[in-house]
């Protein structure tokens, strides 16, 4: 909030900020050098009170906003505009972002501010330093959004979209494409609410023709919009969202990831059953997913599976890796007592695999093992036998 | 765990940093981020963005944190400001003021105090060519010069940096012909050494990286509201100190007993604790050396292991997964993985940077949602390594540049890891990115765009923050960020199940210890400014615990300075706040309704900030802490060098024609090249002690205002005057009254000398023993003036003062200075620049 970064301030940014607080030969900047220097009496140029009175209002505003004083921020604001009569024209160019920030900020919180005032505040700011006109409508419709107003944030929107200002810039058709996008977004949530409407009407009725051109024209004009954008490197979720598909490659903790594990295992390619088991042991791997009693059910069912089918090696490929940590990750005698109390069910699946891994001798299976339990002794039984006959393990050693 | 189902907005733009023209949309400002949009629901977009809840705050109990521990038994120094290591004088533009190392003044300064090093040896080569009198002697081989009238118009010494001290000429002569040789090899030895030493204080001065991370930890311990604070202490850091507490909600934190220490060989830079399934590790970094402690459950370390970083190490992080399993980091680049069973593995090495190239051999590692995969960090960026995979293979997590929309020169400070296995309201895989501007939250599944990006715009390197656990179930999560000037941000974070983490109310600032200075009572001055510094010390660590509480929501804030003191504090969340009430709804339906005329809101819905204001157990604890804190002896004197007069040495070559026992003292110390101490010279009869330096009139300052505070002043002067009578100190007062006599006598017509007596006596003169000497060059014009008149016939003074009046008035006109006024002059800048304790560096 403070700093206004870089490209907001650009003028600002370097006449002032960058080469003040440059520290020598490191290239690192330091925000707080001139402060420092400043309890140095230095036989110099002093500061020119006026920049010295606009920068104490700006640590006040700042320190007023940190503590949520936003009437006392807001006073001070009243006398931070001075600063749009600086003489240092950088400052001055500079200025009305940071009164953007500030101000929006106080109006956003302020009690006695509403939709009007920040609306007043907001078409103000758009015409003081013209540059910043496409940011404030967007940030203006955003508002107004937020607060239910979806006729006048199109407006808003309708306006900047039309708006220029001297050559275009690549920033300033980011901008208009995001203010299209956003366009096109409230266009959607036209068109979906005009499609709940035809939904309800009867197709005989002589509305329904109108309603579905209009609806048509609706879903035209998002398309339209939204394509603009998203040619864009960026997140757009909002907008458009296709990003599941791409997820199964790069997220291996994502819950789908067992229902990708049920495809591949249902599938005739033995290269799939491969990959089934591998895919059960990178979601266990996270810390996030230690708990998740399905995908320790399937391990453990899996694994039998497997061991049943003779492909020893391929369970040893996973295991290789994980002997190391995944004992005392997963099974250690902290586990055991945790799991047995809070959930049985799990602690059983994951004895279960952790005999088949580590044998019989293992703390966790012991543990659970000898947690006689009324209702689960036969599955207990179960267990063992399961684990005698398919436990990875050479008993002899 | 979930992947949010819709992400925020965000151009991706690629480049180095500060090439952010584009518009970076999604973090301009608290509110901004409340607007996610509606996804598909039109029906319910009014309602579905999370509203920001206005009045979530923590309140201070008190005004500012207090001393909850007693202070450190030994000196604190609070070491180089500054004032010490910055250029003072020149001209400095003021759109581009640049620091500018003062290498000159520490240079005089350490050959004033350290002549003897600094001109020893070459002092010792010349020796055979000088001598304390006689006259000079000039053979084929060599010459001797006599040194004692150089000696003479030296006067005792020359008062430091004084800017009119007067050179004669031969003083001016000796210096131009000597300064090459007698300099040239300090300085040229010296000062890249001291260049450097003074480059790398001042950068420390401005980011002192030795303690990223933090040296206080709170580990939990048996009983939920028992816990233990470790902290080093010691004038040195190097006592680690485990101190019990036991914080109850509602009242005030008990120390239980006295600290636990451990003696360590050197200062705790970083102190690191962790609970794994049950067992709580503690981790210590020092400069070469980390360690690895279990607690019992008991609250007993028993040390498992220490190790070696023989290149110093940076960064140590305990895993959150695995216990016993510790990232390490060394300035060498190297990173490894520590477990005290199986030794080091190393993860990662590479000198360079990983981003761009910087000079910094700062590294930093920690753990992710992944036992096995590491990040690891520098000043450009933060990289993710799969410690099973091949060695150099790994993923940025977050790069110095355009993606994160990175400023020109912002360069990384801190990494963390901010999953932990506890029920969390965030995801698991996000990671805290401090720079000196912003703070980003990135995860590490979508790495490089952050998914949120506050600006901070802390004064002071945030070195420490700490995610702590949500007050109750729903509530966003506090995050702690700590600057090392003491400042203290506190965002709220919340970002349920799928959706994204954004701040959950605008972000507040928390009292620093500074703010404490109200909690204690009035002092005379220099106490105030002890205790002032000793409040203005840098932080160095933070640590907050959260005590499980029905009724109110409290969080415990113990801060740690440089001085070893441990601060507290006690936050409440603010009763408005509707998380808490409301049985942790997080995202009412309907928070208010949205209309578009909003009334004013009620006023109950944003209460004002309401000032806390000091418990008086709070300030009962201060006052004991300053009680203590002023018994404390102040950090001895950095080593001043004793002058002593070499007029006075001249003289008494004179007096001991007995053997030379001074000389034979003083040659044998110049031959081993060390200092002459008064037991190699004998005893002087009538010794001089040396000026002390310059704390005389200050003691009796403080001594008086002492009393004077007291309501004793009137006694405290009636004995002074009585003392001072009882011990003679007449003379003085008398000689002093003759100074000021001769002064304004000399105002009044000082050639007016035809009715006899002689101008008042000079006390450089009159007195027959040798005294103290004024601090000043004697003005030697005046004293040939003197001279002149007093070898003068009286019947011809009034040609000579006519003669006088003719002269240009640069010679010996009556313009210039009477000579006690002059001196007088001269005196008051040494006695002013009384040398500054601090600002020797140790030499």
């Amino acid at each position: 909030m403070s700093d206004f970064s870089g490209e907001l301030t650009r003028p600002m940014a370097e006449a002032d900020q960058v080469e003040k607080s440059m520290l020598s030969g490191t290239g690192m900047s330091i925000p707080w050098l001139r402060k420092q220097m400043e309890t140095v009496e230095t036989g110099g140029k002093k500061e020119k009170d006026f920049a010295k009175t606009t920068s104490a209002c700006l640590g006040l505003i700042q320190e007023a906003l940190l503590k949520h004083q936003w009437e006392k921020a807001a006073e001070y604001m009243h006398s931070y505009f001075q600063i749009l009569e600086d003489s240092d024209a950088g400052k001055r160019q500079a200025a009305p972002e940071i009164i953007w920030r500030l101000g929006s900020e106080i109006l956003y919180y302020h009690p006695k501010s509403n939709v009007e005032t920040f609306s007043t505040f907001a078409d103000r700011m758009k015409n003081i330093g013209v540059m910043n006109y496409l940011k404030i409508s967007l940030q203006h419709a955003l508002y107004l959004l937020h607060h239910g107003m979806l006729e006048d944030a199109n407006r808003s929107l309708s306006q900047a979209e039309t708006w220029r200002y001297g050559e275009k810039s690549s920033s300033q058709d980011i901008l208009i494409n995001l203010v299209q996008a956003y366009k096109g977004l409230l266009q959607y949530y036209t068109w979906s609410k005009k499609k709940m409407e035809l939904s309800k009407l009867d197709e005989e009725d002589y509305a329904y023709g109108t309603a579905t051109q209009n609806m048509r024209s609706h879903s035209w004009k998002t398309s339209v919009n939204l394509s603009a954008l998203i040619q864009i490197p960026g997140v757009w979720d909002p907008f458009v969202k296709s990003y599941v598909e791409i997820l199964y490659q790069i997220v291996p903790s994502h819950k789908l990831m067992l229902e990708f594990h049920r495809i591949l295992r249902n599938s005739d390619k033995e290269e799939h059953h491969k990959l089934g088991l591998e895919v059960l042991f990178a979601i266990l791997d996270f810390a996030g997913c230690t708990k998740n009693i399905t995908a320790w059910k399937y391990l453990a069912k899996y694994l039998k599976q497997t061991l049943m089918g003779n492909h020893l090696a391929w369970v040893q490929d996973e295991w290789r890796s994980r002997k190391n940590w995944w004992p005392s990750f997963h099974f250690s005698y902290f586990w055991a007592k945790n799991d047995w109390t809070e959930d049985k069910a799990l602690a059983c699946e994951k004895a279960l695999v952790a005999g088949i891994l580590l044998g019989k001798g293992c703390r966790y299976f012991r543990y659970v093992s000898k947690q006689g339990h009324q209702g689960l002794k036969k599955k207990m039984k179960r267990m063992n036998r399961a684990v005698k006959s398919y436990s990875i393990v050479d008993p002899g050693l | 765990m979930d992947f949010p189902s819709s992400l925020r907005p965000t151009l991706f733009m690629s480049g180095p940093l500060g090439l952010s023209s584009v518009p970076n949309l999604s973090f301009m400002c608290s509110w901004r981020d409340a607007l996610t949009l509606p996804e598909s629901q039109p029906q319910s977009a009014e309602n579905v963005a999370p509203h920001l809840a206005r009045d979530l705050r923590w309140e201070p109990e008190t005004p500012g944190p207090f001393p909850l521990l007693p202070p450190s038994p030994d000196p604190w120094d609070p070491g180089p400001t500054a004032h010490d290591l910055l250029f003072r004088g020149g001209h400095q533009s003021c759109r581009r003021p640049r620091a500018t190392l003062d290498v000159t003044e520490q240079l005089s300064r350490f050959l004033w105090d350290h002549g003897d090093i600094a001109f020893g040896p070459l002092g010792n080569l010349m020796q055979e060519n000088f001598k304390l009198e006689g006259a000079r002697s000039r053979s084929k081989t060599k010459t001797v010069v006599s040194v004692k009238r150089l000696l003479q118009d030296l006067g005792g010494h020359q008062p430091w940096g004084c800017p009119w001290a007067y050179l004669s000429h031969r003083q001016r002569r000796f210096s131009i012909l000597g300064g090459p040789v007698l300099g040239g090899p300090v300085a040229s030895l010296l000062g890249e050494l001291l260049k450097e030493e003074l480059a790398g204080r001042w950068g420390q001065l401005l980011l002192d990286d030795a303690f990223t991370g933090g040296a206080l930890a709170w580990v939990p311990g048996k009983m939920p509201l028992v816990g233990q604070l470790v902290y080093p202490n010691g004038g040195a850091l190097d006592r680690l100190c485990f101190q019990e507490v036991s914080v109850t909600p509602g009242s005030d934190p008990q120390v239980l007993g006295d600290p636990g220490h451990i003696q360590l060989r050197g200062p705790v830079r970083q102190v690191v604790t962790r609970t794994v399934q049950g067992e709580a590790l503690l981790a210590v970094r020092s400069d070469y050396h980390c360690a690895v402690w279990k607690v019992s459950k008991q609250g007993r370390p028993a040390p498992l292991q220490v190790l070696q970083v023989e290149k110093g190490a940076t960064g140590i992080n305990l895993s959150p997964h695995l216990p016993g399993e510790l990232a390490v980091c060394s300035r060498s680049g190297a990173v490894c993985l520590w477990t005290p069973q199986d030794g080091l593995q190393q993860v990662y090495k590479d000198p360079e940077t990983l981003v761009f190239r910087d000079p910094s051999p700062w590294r930093w590692a920690d753990f992710t949602a992944h036992p096995r995969v590491l990040t690891v960090g520098d000043r450009t960026g933060v990289k993710m390594i799969d410690t099973q995979g091949p060695p150099g293979c790994g993923l940025l997590l977050f790069r110095g540049g355009a993606e994160a929309s990175c400023q020109k020169g912002e360069r990384v400070l801190l990494a963390q890891y901010l999953g932990e296995s506890s029920p969390a309201s965030l995801s698991p895989t996000l990671h805290l990115i401090c720079t000196q501007f912003s703070l980003y939250l990135v995860d590490e599944r979508l790495p490089l765009v952050p998914m949120l990006k506050w600006a901070h715009g802390l004064p002071s390197a945030p070195l420490m923050a700490q995610l702590l656990p949500a007050p109750c179930p729903g509530a966003p999560r506090p995050l702690l960020l700590g600057g090392q000037g003491g400042q203290l941000q506190l965002l709220h974070l919340s970002g349920e199940e799928v959706s994204v983490p954004r701040l959950a109310g605008p972000p507040q600032s928390l009292p620093a210890r500074t703010d404490a200075l109200s909690g204690f009572p009035l002092l005379e001055p220099a106490s105030q400014r002890r205790l002032q510094e000793r409040l203005d010390a840098p932080t160095i660590g933070l640590a907050a615990a959260v005590p499980p509480s029905a009724s109110t929501s409290g969080l415990a804030l113990f801060h740690l300075s440089k001085a070893g003191d441990v601060f507290y504090q006690h936050l409440r969340l603010q009763e408005g706040s509707s998380f808490c009430r409301d049985a942790g709804l997080p995202s009412d339906p309907s928070p208010e309704p949205h209309t578009p005329t909003a009334a004013a809101p009620t006023p109950s819905r944003t209460p004002t900030p309401t000032t806390a204001s000091w418990t008086p157990q709070a300030t009962a604890y201060c006052s004991r802490w300053l009680k203590a804190l002023l018994k404390v002896p102040l950090p001895p004197p950095v080593w001043t060098a004793p002058t002593f007069s070499h007029r006075h040495l001249l003289g008494y070559k004179e007096q001991l024609q007995d053997g030379g026992k001074v000389l034979a003292g003083l040659r044998a110390a110049m031959t081993q090249g060390r200092l002459l101490r008064q037991r190699d010279v004998g005893s002087f009869p009538t010794a001089e002690p040396p000026p002390a330096p310059e704390s005389g009139p200050e003691d009796e300052l403080s001594e008086r205002l002492d009393e004077a505070w007291e309501g004793r002043g009137a006694d405290w002067w009636r004995r002074r005057q009585g003392r001072s009578l009882g011990l003679g100190h007449q003379p003085r007062r008398h000689k002093r009254r003759t100074q000021l006599s001769s002064t304004f006598s000399s105002l009044s017509g000082r050639w007016d000398l035809s009715d006899g007596p002689s101008p008042p006596p000079s006390p450089h003169r009159t007195s027959p023993v040798p005294r103290p000497l004024p601090p000043a060059t004697p003005h030697s014009q005046g004293l040939t003036q003197e001279l002149w008149t007093r070898g003068v016939p009286v019947e011809r003074q009034q040609t000579l003062q006519d003669y006088m009046a003719r002269l240009p008035s640069s010679g010996l006109g009556a313009t210039s200075a009477p000579p006690s006024q002059a001196s007088s002059i001269r005196s008051t800048p040494s006695r002013q620049q009384a040398p500054r304790k601090k600002s020797r560096m140790g030499f």
